[in-house]
């Protein structure tokens, strides 16, 4: 019976691939290991070996010719199975011989090239063979709302249950699925009467936090860079200027001086100020830098936007954070202040915090958490003296930025912050 | 005896819910204590849209007709005969109720004339016998809370006694602050009366988008009508002295004073306890009361005052009985007034939208460059799209217009298959057609209108 080798996902995030040479050909017997073909992807040049054995029906795909994972590669006529024990098996080995990929914990993801594992067939080819023996693909019912909240979330909404009219796939259960498949509603069987617990609708601003964040974890690839950076000189000229503020009716506190440091870092850095438009194969890099300060209020967290504040003076910005806290808190903000965010920082050390593996604000690539100033030993000049040191903790989106530019970026923002005059140098 | 269902009142809920029941094989009585349709077809929709269409006609016939090239007639000989607009009414009643008792027989529903009392979760005393059901469902409507106050009684008419032959006198009044309120005052004001709105309250219309409500609030201002805001809802302030009602400085002339205030359940008599809340009785989303065998739909539940969301909760709770269960969603059904020019509106609204945080737009046409309009020598008017800036979807529709009562129902399509501002563009509307203003603003809301 015949088995359809699909281009299987090779774990590394991979989409596509470049044919680079065929070592079969039509009617060639083969077992099951043996290389197939040569596979030019943007990350490695591998074999793709093959997980059958039997003789080779049809070759899809020529030299040169750009295949998606998932596409067809070969069919093999394998000897003394049927169709669907074929695929059964073929599933069976998928689950055994799956090379599990672990999120990479090294700054910098460490690639290993032309490797000669033996590769599983793709999980997704599999699904979707078993799909076409058990049902026919049928037209889905879906409104055009829920069609571009699933493309967006990049939901399969062939897997959605509709609760519309005739089965159609509605808006509430795009969101339904997502919650269901992030689990973060987890229906436990609570007893409303019981006295222990106490029931509380969510509010507008927990419900769309809610969302936000599961957006953002359920597309990001979350990685977070920590580091500590003294910053005695900074505390000196802060001093310094922050009764001359006061008398101009600003606080000043350290945000605006990390503020500054960020556009100045993400104008050398602009892949952190960019958005993956993944729909269309680009990164969109943005030439104005509006900076989201998440701001902790009753309700909850609330993310005001300082717009062009690279244009801004630190007197300027110190104003602007003050304004915009006080608007945030009286629920005051208008649209136009929450919107068109290139980029976030959060402010826990406020609180007291120090290190954090902060959310990414989806679709912004990068977001930097600064913590609680502390006095701690360091060692200068091979003498230890106390230092004040800022923990800072910036998570990005590890599908178009990489840990090496990353540290790059915090070490940028580091340097200014340890020397506060190279903010007017630059 | 014994029924599946028992319906208390047959009003646009129960008389719905009854067919329907009847339809899917349930064993149905439904009990009526006075006239079959209830209020919608006796003394609320049909007669009063019957007398609008009369008092539109007039007005087009004296200050229209001759400009649209009709002759042989004396304007100053045209006038208005009340009771024969009243008769037409009477008429069109007639024939609505008789084509209800037929589809009650044709379905098997028992109609039973009396006053129901419920006795127990699953019986009910009507027509001094006791019939039983697995579920009772209770639509007995409502009616306006009398006003309280020391003015004569003779003064008052209650809009169920309105539609009647009587005098129509010079000077009227009308209070209360909804579509009924105005549909009148501006009847009245169309046949040429001396009309004054009293509105409890800051809102003439308190359900409408604002714009919307300001929108009318002028219509109504500019042809004439006075409106008193904040007015006590019983007239505590009021004096009937010489033809008029003084209240302070105010002097209003009025010689009839119509209740169109705020209205409240109409709670049959029962033995077990129903809960009620100020003055409805309580339902849940599947508009269960708090005895699991008894239903309430339509204005006795407080959720609605309009019939075609009356008979939509007939419908969700006959399906709940056999085991569909659906959401009801009381943003997906229109809001109509019957006015010149007409207006609808559904979906949220602007402030709505503003609360619910939603980054939107808001794409309005207006009517003044509408061919079709302008043939029927109406063109004042606009379409107004509210739709959320990420995806499109259409949020709400409001539209002053000729004819708005009827093009609601595509923004109700629109709305109930969760389309974008790209199906509104993209489908293609005949001219000439007032209907032309939703593809503008469709077209509006995704980039430009083509004739703005």
């Amino acid at each position: 019976m015949r088995y359809i080798f699909n281009f299987p996902d090779i774990g590394e995030g991979l989409e596509e691939g470049t044919i680079v040479e065929w070592y079969v050909t039509k009617g060639q017997k083969i077992n099951s290991g043996d290389s197939l073909l040569k596979m030019d992807t943007d990350k490695v040049v591998t074999d793709i070996p093959s997980p059958k054995s039997g003789t080779i029906a049809a070759i899809y795909g020529k030299v040169g010719e750009t295949v998606r994972v998932g596409t067809a590669l070969v069919e093999i006529e394998i000897e003394g199975v049927s169709g669907a024990e074929a695929v059964k098996e073929a599933q069976k080995d998928s689950s055994v011989e799956v090379i599990e990929e672990k999120g990479a914990a090294v700054v910098g993801t460490i690639e290993v090239a032309g490797s000669r594992a033996r590769l599983p067939a793709s999980d997704e080819g599999m699904s979707e063979k078993i799909n076409e023996i058990d049902k026919p693909i049928k037209k889905i019912l879906a409104t055009p709302v829920a069609r571009a909240l699933a493309k967006e979330m990049r939901i399969d909404i062939n897997k959605v249950t509709g609760t519309g009219p005739a089965g159609r796939v509605m808006k509430e259960d795009i969101y339904a699925y997502l919650q269901n498949s992030l689990n973060i509603i987890k229906t436990a069987k609570i007893n409303i009467a019981d006295e222990r617990v106490e029931i509380k609708p969510l509010t507008q601003i927990r419900k769309s936090i809610a969302r936000n964040v599961s957006l953002s974890k359920h597309n990001a690839a979350h990685m977070t860079v920590f580091d500590e950076v003294e910053i005695s000189d900074l505390i000196r000229e802060r001093e310094k200027y922050k009764e001359k503020f006061i008398a101009k009716g600003v606080k000043l506190s350290y945000l605006p001086f990390i503020i500054k440091a960020t556009t100045l870092a993400l104008k050398t850095h602009k892949i952190l100020n960019a958005q993956l438009d993944i729909d269309n194969n680009q990164i969109i890099y943005k030439n104005y830098y509006n900076i989201g300060i998440a701001v902790d209020t009753d309700e909850g967290l609330i993310v005001p936007v300082i717009r062009d504040a690279d244009d801004l003076t630190i007197f300027e910005l110190a104003q602007k954070i003050n304004e915009m806290s006080e608007k945030a808190r009286k629920r005051e903000l208008n649209l136009e202040e929450l919107k068109d965010g290139t980029f976030t920082i959060t402010n826990y050390g406020s609180i007291g915090g120090q290190f954090s593996v902060p959310i990414i604000n989806f679709p912004q690539v990068g977001i930097l958490g600064v913590g609680r100033i502390m006095k701690k030993p360091i060692v200068k000049n091979d003498a230890i003296v106390i230092g004040n040191i800022l923990p800072l903790s910036i998570s990005v989106d590890h599908r178009i930025v990489d840990g090496a530019e990353t540290t790059r970026f915090v070490n940028q923002i580091m340097d200014y912050l340890t020397d506060p005059v190279s903010f007017i140098m630059d | 005896m014994n029924y599946d269902v028992i319906i208390i009142g047959s009003g646009p809920a129960g008389y719905v819910a009854a067919i329907r029941a009847g339809q899917v094989g349930l064993k149905t009585a439904i009990i009526e204590k006075d006239k079959v349709g209830g209020m919608c077809l006796n003394w609320g929709c049909i007669p009063s849209k019957s007398v609008i269409e009369s008092a539109k006609l007039y007005k087009k016939i004296k200050h229209e007709a001759s400009s649209f090239g009709i002759t042989g007639f004396d304007e100053k000989n045209i006038g208005f005969d009340w009771n024969r607009s009243v008769k037409r009414a009477d008429s069109i009643v007639k024939k609505l109720t008789a084509g209800i008792n037929f589809l009650f027989k044709k379905n098997g529903v028992e109609l039973i004339i009396g006053t129901a009392k419920i006795i127990s979760e699953n019986t009910v005393w009507v027509d001094n016998r006791l019939i039983e059901a697995k579920n009772i469902i209770i639509a007995t409507g409502s009616d306006q809370e009398k006003i309280h106050s020391s003015l004569p009684d003779n003064l008052i008419v209650e809009i169920s006694q309105l539609f009647k032959d009587r005098q129509i006198p010079g000077n009227i009044v009308v209070l209360g602050q909804n579509t009924v309120a105005i549909e009148l005052v501006q009847f009245f004001n169309l046949i040429e009366k001396n009309v004054t709105l009293l509105v409890p309250g800051k809102k003439i219309m308190p359900m409408a988008d604002n714009y919307l409500s300001e929108y009318v609030k002028n219509l109504l201002l500019k042809s004439g009508i006075k409106i008193i805001f904040d007015v006590d809802p019983d007239l505590k302030n009021f004096e009937y002295t010489e033809g008029n009602l003084v209240s302070g400085e105010i002097k209003t002339p009025c010689e009839m004073l119509i209740n169109s205030r705020t209205r409240k359940g109409i709670i049959p008599e029962s033995d077990i306890n129903i809960n009620v809340e100020n003055g409805f009785i309580v339902t849940d989303e599947h508009l269960r009361t708090n005895i699991p065998s008894i239903f309430a739909i339509g204005d006795v539940n407080g959720k609605s005052y309009f019939a075609h969301i009356a008979s939509a909760e007939g419908l969700h709770v006959i399906n709940y009985i056999k085991g569909v269960e659906e959401k009801i969603n009381f943003k997906k059904y229109p809001l109509n007034m019957y006015t010149v020019p007409e207006v609808a509106q559904i979906g949220y609204t602007e402030n709505e939208i503003k609360e619910n945080g939603t980054d939107y737009k808001v794409s309005e046409f207006s009517l003044s460059a509408n061919g079709k309009a302008m043939t029927e020598g109406d063109n004042i008017g606009f379409g107004r799209l509210l739709s959320d800036n990420k995806y499109g979807e259409v949020l709400g529709v409001q539209i002053v217009a000729p004819h708005a009562t009827d093009m609601i129902a595509e923004a109700a399509a629109f709305m109930q298959v969760e389309s974008t501002v790209y199906d509104v563009a993209k489908t293609v509307h005949a001219h000439p057609t007032i209907s032309e203003i939703f593809m503008e603003a469709g077209l509006e809301a995704v980039d430009k209108a083509i004739h703005k």
